[in-house]
C-alpha cells in the first residue's frame, strides 16, 4: 500500500492518466451530447463501444489493414446507426417520458452484449498491430506508441465536434436545443431532427471510442458497461452537457485512476475515482467545469 | 372477459386470497424439493419484493435508484460473515432483520448528502457510484470478505425447501402489505406530492428530506432482506453475484412492465418477466439472452406506462397508446 513515487515515475504515471483519460473523454462527451438532447444517461454506450470494437477487429482479421482505417471505414455505418437508432426507437419512446428512455438504453444494451457474445462467441479478443508494443521514451519516461495514436485520434475527434457544434448552423441548434428544446423548437429547430443528428454524432463518438479499447484493450462482448460507468463519472466531474467539460472529465478520471493504482494499489483504483465521483456529486453537482443552472418551478 | 375483474376491490380481494391459498397449499401437496414450480414462485417472490422496494422509492417519491445491489450485497455479507464468526445461525431471523436494518442504515447515511443535494439523475448516479464502491471494498476486505473468491457457508446445513419457500411468501408478503398500508396513509400522499411538485410540497409543509429518505430506506430494508434470504439460499457469496447490476436491473424492468407508482403493477410485472426468462429459457436457452433483451426493448416501446395503466383502464385505446401508431391518429 501508499507507496510514495519518485518524481519521475510521478510524471510518467501522470502521463498515462492522460493518454488513457482521453478515451474515456471521447466516450463522456458522446454521452454528454446525448443526455444534452434526450436528458438520459444512454447506458448502451459502452455496449456500441464494444460493438465497434468487434467491427474494426473483423475488419483487420478479414483484410489485414491497419485499425485506424478500418475505423474511418465503420465511421459512416455508425453515423447512420447513431440516427437510425433515433429516428426507429427514441424518436417514439422519447415522448412517453425519460424513465421509458432509460428502459430501452439498458433494453438495447442487454440486446447488443448477447448479440455479440452469440454472433462472435464470448472470447476476449486482441487486435496486434506492428505498434503495440513500440514505446516513446524521452529521459526516463516511456510512452506507448498506441495511447499516444488513441489520445492523438481522441483530440482530433473532439475538436472536429466542437469545430460542428461552434461553427456550423446545425451545431447552434443542437447547443440550442441542449440548453432548452422547448425555445429551440418556437424558433423553428426541429427536435426531431436536432436529436437524431445529436445521436448520429454520439455514436460515432461511441465508435471512435470503441476503436481505442480495440486497439488499447483485449474486449469481450460484456466489457462495455464498465466504460458506460466510467464515462458517466467523466461527464459528473465535468459537468452534464457540456463538451469541453466530459474531455477534461476524463482526464481528470484516467490521472486519478492512474495515480491511485500505483500509490494504493490497482484493486483500489475503482473505489477511488467511484469516491472522487459521489464527493463531486454531494459537493458540487454541476460539475467542475459546469455552471450553476436556475432551477425550473 | 376483461381483465378489469382484477381491479374491481372485492372481487380482487377474493381473488389475491385464492392466490395466497394456493401459494401456501401448493408446496405442501407436491414434493417441494422437486417441483420446478416451487423454485419458480421462490424466486419471483424475492424479485417481487425487490421490484417493490425499488418501486416505493422510484415510482412512488420519484427518486430513481440505480444502487439497489449495494443493499443486496449488504444484506449477504452481513448475514455471511455473521455466520461464518458463529454470532448466528442458518436461517437466522435475528441476522436476516438486522441484515435489513443493516442496509436501511446505509440507505440513510448515504441518502443524507444524496438526497439533500442531488435531484434526478444526479440521484440515481450517485446511488450507481454507492453500489461500485461497496463492490470494491468487499473485493479488497482481506479475509473478512475473502476478496473475489468470496465466503463458503456450510450448505450441510440445508434441510428443506419448504423453509425458502415460506420465509420469501412471509417477506414478499410483509413488503406488499408494508406498500399497500403505506400509499394508502399520509405518508404515500407526501411521497405523490413529492414525486409530482417538490417545490410545491414543501410549501405545503411536507418535510421533503425525511420522505425521500423513508422511502429510500424501506426499500432498502427489504432488499437487505432479500439478500439475506439468497445468501442463505446459494450457500456462497462473492463479489459478482452479490453486486450483480442484474439486481438492479432485473427488478426495474419488472416494475416498469407492471408499472412504476402503482401497487400491484410491480407484482404482475415480476410474475410476467419471471415467466416469459423462464420460458425462453426451457424453449431457446441459446437464444435466450437476445430474447431478454429484445423483450425489454419493446415493453420500452410499446408499453412505456406499464401493463397496470392499461388495466385500470386509466389510459385511452391501447391502440392509441402504442408510440409506433401514433400516426395512425394524428390530425392532418
Amino acid at each position: 500500500m501508499f507507496g510514495f513515487p519518485s518524481f519521475s515515475i510521478f510524471l510518467q504515471m501522470f502521463l498515462n492518466g492522460i493518454l488513457l483519460g482521453c478515451m474515456y473523454g471521447v466516450a463522456a462527451i458522446g454521452l454528454s451530447l446525448i443526455f444534452g438532447c434526450m436528458e438520459i444517461v444512454f447506458i448502451a454506450q459502452g455496449a456500441v463501444m464494444i460493438l465497434a470494437a468487434y467491427c474494426v477487429y473483423w475488419i483487420v482479421v478479414l483484410s489485414s489493414i491497419d485499425p485506424l482505417f478500418g475505423f474511418l471505414l465503420i465511421l459512416p455505418i455508425f453515423i447512420a446507426f447513431g440516427w437510425a437508432m433515433y429516428m426507429g426507437l427514441f424518436r417514439w419512446v422519447a415522448k412517453a417520458g425519460k424513465n421509458p428512455s432509460l428502459l430501452l438504453a439498458f433494453g438495447l444494451m442487454v440486446l447488443f452484449e448477447n448479440l455479440m457474445s452469440v454472433v462472435w462467441s464470448p472470447d476476449v479478443r486482441t487486435v496486434k498491430t506492428w505498434y503495440s508494443t513500440a514505446t516513446l521514451s524521452f529521459a526516463e519516461i516511456n510512452l506507448s506508441v498506441t495511447r499516444l495514436i488513441v489520445a492523438a485520434v481522441a483530440l482530433i475527434a473532439t475538436s472536429l465536434v466542437f469545430l460542428f457544434l461552434k461553427k456550423t448552423m446545425m451545431g447552434k441548434a443542437v447547443r440550442a436545443a441542449s440548453e432548452d428544446m422547448h425555445a429551440a423548437s418556437i424558433l423553428g429547430i426541429s427536435p426531431v431532427g436536432v436529436s437524431a443528428v445529436t445521436f448520429a454524432v454520439g455514436i460515432a463518438l461511441a465508435g471512435v471510442a470503441g476503436t481505442a479499447v480495440c486497439i488499447t484493450y483485449p474486449f469481450d462482448p460484456f466489457f462495455g458497461l464498465t466504460f458506460s460507468l466510467k464515462a458517466l463519472v467523466a461527464v459528473a466531474f465535468g459537468g452534464l452537457g457540456s463538451v469541453a467539460g466530459a474531455l477534461l472529465g476524463g482526464v481528470i478520471l484516467g490521472v486519478l485512476e492512474s495515480l491511485s493504482s500505483y500509490m494504493i494499489g490497482a484493486g483500489w483504483a475503482d473505489a477511488v475515482s467511484y469516491a472522487a465521483f459521489l464527493i463531486v456529486l454531494i459537493f458540487r453537482p454541476e460539475g467542475i467545469l459546469g455552471t450553476v443552472s436556475t432551477e425550473k418551478v | 372477459m376483461s381483465p378489469r375483474f382484477l381491479l374491481k376491490p372485492k372481487l380482487s380481494y377474493s381473488f389475491l386470497g385464492v392466490v395466497l391459498c394456493f401459494f401456501i397449499v401448493y408446496p405442501l401437496v407436491v414434493d417441494a424439493e422437486l417441483s420446478y414450480l416451487v423454485y419458480f414462485l421462490y424466486s419471483t417472490f424475492i424479485y417481487v419484493t425487490l421490484a417493490q422496494g425499488w418501486n416505493l422509492a422510484a415510482g412512488y417519491t420519484g427518486q430513481v435508484s440505480l444502487g439497489q445491489h449495494a443493499f443486496i450485497g449488504i444484506g449477504a455479507y452481513m448475514t455471511a460473515i455473521t455466520w461464518r464468526t458463529g454470532w448466528t445461525g442458518y436461517l437466522d431471523p435475528l441476522a436476516m432483520i438486522m441484515s435489513g436494518l443493516g442496509a436501511a442504515l446505509v440507505a440513510i447515511a448515504i441518502g443524507v448528502p444524496l438526497l439533500a443535494k442531488l435531484r434526478g439523475d444526479y440521484f440515481a448516479l450517485g446511488t450507481l457510484g454507492l453500489g461500485e464502491i461497496l463492490r470494491v471494498i468487499a473485493i479488497n476486505g482481506g479475509s473478512l470478505t475473502e476478496g473475489t473468491a468470496g465466503i463458503s457457508l456450510p450448505s450441510s446445513s440445508y434441510v428443506s425447501m419448504h423453509y425458502y419457500y415460506y420465509i420469501a411468501l412471509l417477506i414478499v408478503v410483509i413488503a406488499q402489505g408494508a406498500l399497500l398500508w403505506i400509499t394508502h396513509s399520509r405518508i404515500g400522499l407526501a411521497l405523490v406530492a413529492i414525486r409530482e411538485d417538490e417545490t410545491a410540497a414543501a410549501a405545503n409543509g411536507i418535510a421533503i428530506l425525511r420522505y425521500k429518505i423513508l422511502a429510500f430506506a424501506v426499500g432498502a430494508f427489504f432488499t437487505g432482506l432479500c439478500g439475506s434470504l439468497n445468501a442463505y439460499y446459494v450457500f456462497h457469496i462473492n463479489t459478482t453475484g452479490a453486486f450483480s447490476l442484474n439486481w438492479v436491473i432485473v427488478p426495474i424492468l419488472m416494475a416498469s412492465l407492471g408499472g412504476a407508482g402503482t401497487i400491484w403493477g410491480p407484482a404482475f410485472g415480476a410474475f410476467i418477466l419471471a415467466g416469459v426468462y423462464e420460458l425462453a429459457n426451457i424453449w431457446m436457452p441459446e437464444l435466450h439472452p437476445i430474447f431478454s433483451g429484445s423483450f425489454i426493448v419493446l415493453v420500452a416501446l410499446f408499453l412505456p406506462d406499464g401493463l397496470m395503466s392499461y388495466l385500470t383502464g386509466r389510459k385511452d385505446r391501447i391502440l392509441q397508446k402504442l408510440p409506433v401508431f401514433h400516426w395512425m391518429f394524428q390530425k392532418a
